[in-house]
């Protein structure tokens, strides 16, 4: 199925729907796209002519067995994602995105609660293949109980796409013995004039922090429960607030 | 409003005993002096009170009036009654501080204090504390200066209202003005049944806060227990006058546990 995206907001839900997916954004437009439900496409393709600005909110809470998400972007334009993952039981989900001429600018944030025997692996790509072009992804999770979280994803700064930037942040808070969490953020830089970085975090909660916040009166389990909220909550800001609201109760109910 | 007492206390890290048979009281409205040379065990005195689990006390006890606090969770002490501003406030990231203060302020509070009530709080708190609103919606400590993590600590303490505020080196990392803006809050807050713990290395503050007693800890003991006085000596003349005039041996600071410097082969000094 094919969307031209012309006007300003959409909240678009494909419950039950498994067609692929191809969202067109012309020139010079400034778009809004909320999508719900779609855990069980398998592709979903962004096509951003030349200035174009998509702001991308998805919120994922079935399975999703495989997920191919990608988006090819014109000159000047902007793609901003916000990628609330509670899928229960699985999430294989890839992502690229193709930064294909200069000034193009992706931002991706994304926050993952895995709990049970929930396995995911989530993989976020940019390819710079234009100079003056420029990334960013952060990825935070939470790991619970026996499930498994993977983050992994390549920033590819090609030849010759000088000054360009990018950026790679993958963070997860483990909880319990049992449950597996592996992030590694990978940089291929391959051109001299740019700036890029990439930091992994895996590990419990701090002591300190946990004494911090209990030596102010709070029990040990709320103060593990707000410095959580804290990996997941910055999520928020790219939804509207009755989906805003939900992913809210979402989230502490699971916690 | 309440007596902290220390009995023969006893405590070890990592199988090291740092404090060996601390006895003390901080009675209701005193301002107490805790002085000493570094690695003496102060910091680990107010950690030990405050319950960090990184200490195990291996004997005494530690009361709060007729209350045993020696095996309760440092929650639980807060919510009795104490607080310690720490020396390193850890940043904590995604944590607004202002959920956070409000989460402490119901915790210790007796019933639910309202949104607009605490709002009308903080408000006036960071006024007192001429800090700019806006820390209060960033996340807890990030990225804030060493004087501003400073200043939220005395801002929870104005919050939370606790009976025994221990405040470990609170004038460290603070420039002039800001440290007269917190020993003004201190002085205001002293009194009216509350008591005040103060680690501190300079006669500065002490000279702000007027402390009622000093007390001196060497080797993991109160060694000393008396007036202000103290300071001003300790301040003129160090410590050596505890060796002269009490005979007691102060033990230098465990060398560091690194001692190889850039420059040199770890892998050949740790085989020496």
């Amino acid at each position: 199925m094919n969307y031209l995206l012309d006007k300003e907001t959409y909240e678009l839900d494909f419950f039950s729907q498994k067609e692929e997916l191809v969202f067109n954004v012309l020139e010079n437009k400034e778009v809004s796209l909320t999508l719900l439900n779609i855990e069980e496409v398998s592709s979903i393709h962004f096509e951003l002519s030349d200035n174009a600005i998509l702001r991308l909110a998805i919120f994922a809470q079935n399975p999703v067995n495989s997920q191919k998400i990608t988006a090819n972007l014109g000159e000047n334009s902007q793609i901003i994602t916000y990628y609330a993952d509670f899928s229960v039981d699985k999430n294989k989900l890839d992502a690229s995105i193709n930064l294909n001429n200069r000034n193009a600018y992706c931002e991706w944030h994304l926050a993952s609660l895995s709990s049970k025997n929930d396995d995911k692996e989530i993989a976020v790509s940019i390819y710079h293949n234009s100079p003056m072009t420029n990334g960013r992804i952060d990825n935070y999770g939470v790991c619970k109980d026996n499930s498994k979280l993977l983050f992994s994803g390549i920033s590819h700064i090609i030849k010759g796409c000088h000054q360009s930037t990018s950026h790679q942040n993958a963070k997860i808070v483990v909880f319990d013995n049992e449950c597996k969490a592996i992030a590694k953020p990978i940089l291929k830089i391959d051109e001299n004039d740019i700036e890029a970085s990439h930091a992994a975090v895996v590990g419990k909660v701090s002591d300190d922090h946990i004494f911090y916040l209990t030596s102010r009166g709070l029990t040990k389990e709320e103060a593990k429960l707000l410095i959580t909220l804290g990996y997941l909550k910055p999520i928020l800001k790219g939804f509207n607030d009755s989906i805003g609201e939900k992913i809210n109760a979402l989230i502490e109910g699971r916690l | 409003m309440a007596t902290l007492r220390i009995e023969n206390l006893h405590v070890t890290v990592e199988g090291k005993e740092i404090l060996k048979g601390v006895t003390v009281s901080i009675k209701e409205n005193e301002t107490v002096a805790l002085l000493g040379p570094n690695g003496h065990g102060k910091s680990t005195l107010l950690n030990v009170i405050m319950g960090h689990p990184r200490y195990q006390i291996t004997e005494g006890k530690i009361y709060l009036d007729d209350v045993d606090l020696t095996n309760m969770t440092t929650d639980e002490r807060a919510r009795a009654g104490l607080f310690l501003a720490l020396q390193n406030p850890s940043e904590v990231p995604g944590v607004i501080n202002s959920d956070f203060l409000r989460a402490a302020v119901n915790a210790t509070s007796e019933e639910r204090v309202s949104t607009y009530k605490f709002y009308k709080m903080l408000d006036n708190a960071t006024k007192e504390l001429k800090m700019p609103f806006d820390l209060a919606t960033r996340s807890l400590n990030e990225g804030f200066s060493g004087g501003e993590k400073k200043r939220n600590e005395i801002l929870q303490l104005l919050l939370l209202n606790p009976k025994i505020a221990m405040l470990d080196e609170i004038d460290s990392g603070l420039d002039v003005d800001a440290i007269q803006i917190v020993a003004d809050v201190i002085k205001k807050e002293k009194g009216n049944g509350r008591s005040f713990l103060v680690i501190s290395h300079y006669a500065r503050l002490f000279d702000l806060i007027q402390p009622t007693r000093a007390i001196v800890m060497i080797n993991g003991r109160i060694v000393l227990d008396g007036s202000p006085e103290l300071i001003k000596r300790i301040d003129q003349t160090g410590y050596e006058f505890i060796k002269t005039e009490l005979g007691i041996e102060i033990e230098k600071e465990d060398a560091s546990m690194n001692t190889v410097s850039i420059g040199s082969c770890a892998v050949k000094d740790s085989i020496k």
